[in-house]
């Protein structure tokens, strides 16, 4: 069959299934996926492709060899703003949620944050597991409404009049923040200031400015 | 859909907990969920607004504490049930009915493939965009039942069109089952606009909106 694109339906079929599943979440992770192996809906060889692939290979070390390369290579940093999935594919990360990816350059005076509201939309090719914190419902929540709150918590303090520009990506586009690069990395080569590129940097949780 | 999933401006939340945060993933049970949930994406194609909108149909007390990979793989056994490819009988025995399985579940190989290939969701329409960069717009005042993005916290609010994005397909009709694109676009919003708290903040806040939750003011 369909789907049947029905609200009702898949509304009660989760009702069901809290009361039918383990209420212990490994637990209730450990019986559907003996039950989809045993039935052929899974191979578990693509599971462990699939934790493999964002345990070993796709990261936040993507993100920051990007950062890096804006900072020293103003044709590519053009590049990236102008379309970043076609900047991204060019160092061959292009992935899962990089067909509409869009970097957002901080500045002096304007500092950019990411947040999905509605469920935790990600750029996965490049930054890959979005942090638990991402995901939760307090960041989901207060990101928009209280950003230089939720930047405190986060140890970065701006001043007043510093425009922060929150992304919230409800649609298909995903975004990442193109940090500033730090003061005092004049000399540094491309894989020195790659290290010093943070996942939250790349989120806008961070401020590198003051780290070299 | 007014559920709790949709979470922006809501009041009352914490401190943020970052603990975990440079794992991938937070525990051996969370990643074992996500693998299953997106191996099972290849069982039969649907659109992500279906996944989406089923998962906002989860019990809000479940939506609000269960870990979050977990309601992912909750949301993929639900679609599979409301699609035929599994019953709840199996779900409740831990046993399968029958074995025979077409097509061949996700391989290793499908899986390296979807690593290395982007989707896009843009898409050709004939009409021209109502609004150019600049434009002054307003947000629908009400959401509908059904799946939607245009978050609560942005009814009905005045912003300026910043990007025109293309048509990208709508998720409102793609949650239900109909394959229609739309013109999308960046749209800013004043912080203050959106949340009196805010008033006199430099802040804006964007949401990529389609051209069916604006009007022109």
């Amino acid at each position: 069959m369909d789907p049947s694109f029905d609200s009702e339906k898949v509304a009660e079929i989760h009702r069901h299934l809290h009361s039918h599943l383990p209420p212990e979440p490994a637990l209730r992770v450990k019986a559907l996926e003996s039950l989809l192996v045993e039935k052929g809906l899974v191979d578990p060889a693509a599971l462990d492709a699939w934790i493999e692939a964002y345990t070993e290979e796709i990261g936040p070390k993507r993100g920051a060899a990007v950062v890096a390369r804006a900072w020293v290579d103003s044709d590519f940093r053009a590049r990236l703003l102008a379309d970043a999935s076609a900047a991204v594919a060019e160092m061959g990360f292009a992935g899962q949620a990089s067909g509409h990816l869009k970097a957002v350059e901080n500045t002096d005076t304007v500092h950019n944050l990411v947040v999905c509201t509605l469920c935790s939309c990600y750029p996965f090719a490049i930054l890959g597991m979005a942090p638990p914190w991402y995901k939760a419902n307090e960041y989901r929540a207060r990101a928009v409404r209280d950003p230089r709150g939720v930047l405190a918590e986060f140890g970065v303090t701006l001043l007043p009049e510093t425009r922060i520009d929150v992304w919230d990506s409800t649609a298909e586009l995903r975004y990442m923040v193109l940090p500033q690069r730090p003061a005092g990395t004049d000399g540094m080569d491309e894989t020195a200031l790659a290290a010093l590129v943070t996942r939250n940097a790349m989120i806008g949780t961070d401020d590198l400015r003051g780290i070299a | 859909m007014d559920g709790v999933h949709d979470l922006g401006g809501k009041e009352g939340f914490g401190p943020i907990d970052r603990a975990h945060e440079d794992d991938p993933y937070h525990t051996e049970a969370d990643a074992r969920a996500y693998a299953l949930c997106v191996s099972m994406r290849a069982e039969r194609a649907y659109p992500v607004d279906w996944f989406r909108h089923t998962r906002e149909n989860m019990d809000p007390v479940d939506y609000l504490t269960r870990p979050y990979f977990d309601q992912w793989l909750q949301t993929a056994i639900a679609m599979a049930i409301d699609a035929g490819d599994l019953s709840m009988v199996e779900v409740a025995t831990g046993k399968p009915d029958s074995l025979a399985r077409t097509p061949a579940p996700m391989s290793p190989a499908d899986v390296q493939a979807m690593l290395t290939t982007p989707a896009s969701f843009e898409r050709e329409v004939s009409e021209a965009p109502a609004f150019a960069p600049g434009a002054r717009v307003r947000t629908a005042s009400h959401g509908h039942p059904g799946h939607t993005r245009l978050p609560a916290y942005a009814r009905g609010a005045a912003g300026e069109i910043v990007a025109h994005r293309g048509a990208h397909l709508m998720p409102d009709d793609g949650a239900r089952g109909i394959d229609r694109p739309e013109h999308l676009y960046t749209v800013a919003f004043a912080r203050g606009d959106l949340f009196p708290e805010a008033a006199g903040s430099p802040d804006r806040i964007h949401l990529d909106l389609w051209e069916s939750y604006l009007a022109a003011i």
